[in-house]
């Protein structure tokens, strides 16, 4: 019944992200609802985020290229730490007609966990990421984010919220201050192997001034996870803006592997 | 061979002892174990429990008279005993006399028929449990309740115990004898790599301690030291290894193997037992420790100290896990056939989502939705466990022992008699046991978490 509820609940969404209106600039390199698990040590993270616009901004504003038909490939490296802590780093990229494949910037972005010992009911994590991007792909060329991460799974449903904050250091959103930044996933286990969900993004602008509704972005992707092996991590989606500051189409995947080091020894 | 003699468990309050202890006078056909006069052989108590497991770790459990592991019950074989069990929790609770040929209606098995005991305060009420212990060995107790999502309750709580019955002729030579209990502490459930769900553990303990807490086990150059060791850990396999001496296999679950062998390390699936003889021949102090880094570091083990040492103990890390149970198997010809049965019992997870554990069934069924296949009386039957999932199973068959006969690369081997058997991932083992005690027999994976969500059957007899 609750199976049944979820397909319908997925199919009207898909219908309305069909039916969204047009919309304005934005950029993405990595779309994803972080989970409060962190990488074990010992291993590596490796996850390709390709996204692509396929309907986007078309003009060039404030010297930012358009979004529009942009492919952006972003190679992320997540390394295991500690049982509670990893770092991770970004290279992001785009490729656009006109403008070819284009190196836009890089993150870094240390993470700690609750531990499991703490027996807490969700799974905690904080995330902070500083890095900087290229003003033609992001007026805001230096910026820092601190996301804490709250998840959940239970039975077949999986929850988690990324209620992100966001600042500026270079860029004309200086002087907004502190941006809220929300990220969120409801997922369901149809099979072992395939989930289907949906995942929503939005930046509302300051946390003490919100921006109106108008300029605000708002995302929400139809999602698909595929758990085919521990080792690997495949989720791919297709999003829509319904806000105008948003991009009206979106398409993401994300391929990750983990890779382990060290000798495993049947005794560690 | 037909059950020995034994008396139905009775639920009583100490004030209905009275009631019923006058009417027992008046009838011979009740058990004279209720009469107050006859006061039991042992009294367990039932209770929660604070345990310091460390200098700085306690625990809060239920143990049996508030000891960890509970008190040491001695049998005489083939001598009636009598065992009192006060249960003071809020929860029912059972005692299953884990490896004893006992009537169902005592065995200790809700599933079989025995009650349930009450759960009360101080003045609750008592159950007795009268039976005559067979057969001679090392065999255990402990609760056999439901737990789920509580990870404090049933085989994850303190209640567990040593259980000896001593054989009327005992040859077995030794200096100093030692029960040890291996087990594991505040669980948490967690995912795992390929979507199933199994707890972790915070802490590990041999007899209640995390290792350097508590008395080193002190022996003397020279001595032959018998180890009894228990794993009552709910869901984990242990490997256990004492550097510069080797154990000398016995007996394996309580029964003796047709060929003793020297071996470096011992492995023990949840409830298996390994009694094993160790010459003290390499004096100093040692560290007896699971294998595995993680779980000593998690508190499994236990200082070894010869008279008049005192230096550091020694631990010298083993580089594999070396085990197989076929190396204690007879060396003679095969027994001839014996026309036994064949069950196949196929074990199997289903999916019920990344949040949840899964669900075990037995030839597709999970508990108490099963079959129960009809035994014969005195007829010989094999078990054909085929283990397609990915995980390990020690499966438990409950008032009989059977005898392994086909293991992985082992397709044919005889003389080794169990209760307990660790049926690897992806893999098939063949057992087979005589019926020849009547009544529900219950069989089960020995993981708790595996028989809560449904990998339990009950076999009746015709």
């Amino acid at each position: 019944m609750l199976e049944a509820a979820m397909q319908r609940l997925l199919l009207t969404l898909g219908i309305v992200a069909l039916l969204a209106p047009a919309l304005h600039a934005q950029g993405n390199y990595e779309i994803q609802v972080y989970g409060a698990d962190t990488e074990p040590p010992k291993s590596l993270m490796v996850e390709l985020h390709s996204n692509f616009t396929p309907n986007g901004q078309k003009h060039i504003i404030d010297g930012v290229y358009p979004t529009n038909h942009q492919e952006h490939e972003t190679l992320e490296l997540t390394e295991g730490l500690t049982d509670w802590s990893e770092i991770g780093f970004y290279v992001f990229t785009s490729e656009q007609d006109g403008h070819g494949v284009q190196w836009v910037g890089d993150h870094i972005r240390p993470r700690v966990r609750v531990p499991d010992s703490w027996h807490w009911p969700v799974g905690v994590s904080l995330s902070t990421e500083v890095g900087y991007q290229r003003a033609v792909y992001s007026p805001d060329t230096w910026t820092w984010e601190i996301r804490p991460i709250v998840d959940k799974a239970v039975g077949r449903w999986y929850f988690a919220v990324n209620p992100a904050l966001e600042r500026t250091f270079h860029g004309p959103d200086v002087k907004q201050g502190v941006g809220f930044a929300p990220g969120a996933k409801i997922g369901y286990d149809f099979t072992k192997v395939v989930s289907g969900g949906l995942e929503y993004y939005a930046d509302y602008g300051s946390i003490t001034a919100p921006d109106t509704l108008h300029n605000q972005q708002q995302q929400i992707f139809l999602v698909t996870d595929l758990n085919v092996s521990p080792k690997w991590e495949i989720n791919v989606g297709v999003g829509v803006g319904p806000t105008a500051s948003t991009d009206h189409w979106i398409v993401k995947g994300i391929l990750g592997r983990h890779f382990s080091w060290g000798k495993q020894s049947q005794t560690d | 061979m037909d059950t020995p003699h034994c008396y139905r468990q009775a639920v009583v309050t100490r004030r209905s002892i009275l009631k019923i202890s006058a009417m027992a006078l008046a009838s011979s056909a009740l058990p004279r174990a209720v009469l107050p006069q006859t006061p039991a052989d042992y009294t367990l108590e039932i209770a929660p429990t604070t345990h310091d497991i460390s200098a700085k770790h306690s625990i809060k459990t239920t143990a049996y008279n508030g000891q960890i592991p509970g008190p040491l019950l001695r049998f005489r074989e083939g001598k009636p005993v009598t065992i009192d069990v006060a249960n003071r929790t809020a929860s029912e609770e059972i005692v299953h006399w884990h490896g004893l040929f006992l009537p169902p209606d005592v065995d200790g098995a809700m599933e079989e028929g025995t009650p349930m005991i009450p759960p009360g305060g101080q003045n609750s009420k008592a159950a007795r449990y009268i039976f005559t212990p067979n057969p001679a060995g090392f065999r255990w107790y402990h609760t056999h309740t439901f737990a789920g999502d509580d990870l404090k309750k049933g085989q994850y709580s303190g209640q567990h115990g040593f259980l000896f019955v001593e054989p009327a002729q005992n040859p077995a030579r030794y200096d100093q004898e030692i029960f040890l209990a291996l087990h594991d502490w505040d669980g948490e459930m967690t995912g795992s790599g390929d979507g199933s769900m199994n707890p972790e553990y915070r802490f590990s303990t041999i007899n209640g301690k995390t290792l350097g807490f508590g008395e080193p086990l002190r022996v003397q150059s020279g001595q032959r030291i018998l180890l009894h060791i228990l794993n009552s850990s709910p869901t984990e396999q242990h490997w256990l290894a004492l550097p510069g001496h080797q154990f000398q296999v016995i007996a394996l679950d309580g029964n003796p193997v047709p060929t003793p062998q020297l071996v470096p390390m011992l492995r023990l699936a949840p409830a298996e037992r390994v009694c094993a003889v160790v010459e003290m021949n390499n004096p100093g102090v040692w560290i007896l420790g699971e294998v595995r880094k993680h779980i000593q570091a998690a508190g499994m083990g236990i200082v070894v100290e010869y008279a008049n040492r005192t230096t550091p103990p020694t631990w010298q890390q083993p580089e594999k896990l070396l085990w197989s149970y076929a190396q204690f198997a007879a060396k003679t010809s095969q027994p001839a056939a014996n026309n036994a049965i064949e069950i196949p019992l196929v074990f199997e997870s289903k999916f019920v989502g990344h949040g949840a554990p899964d669900h075990w069934t037995i030839n597709g069924k999970s508990w108490p939705n099963v079959e129960s296949p009809l035994l014969q009386a005195g007829q010989r039957y094999r078990l054909l466990f085929k283990n397609p999932s990915s995980d390990d199973h020690p499966v438990h068959l409950h008032r009989h022992s059977f005898e392994l006969r086909s293991l992985p690369g082992f397709p044919n081997i005889h003389g080794i008699q169990k209760d307990v058997v660790l049926v690897d991932a992806k893999s098939e083992t063949h057992v087979e046991f005589t019926a020849n005690h009547r009544g529900a027999t219950l069989f089960h994976c020995h993981q708790q978490n595996h028989m809560d969500e449904g990998f339990m059957m009950l076999f009746r007899y015709a």
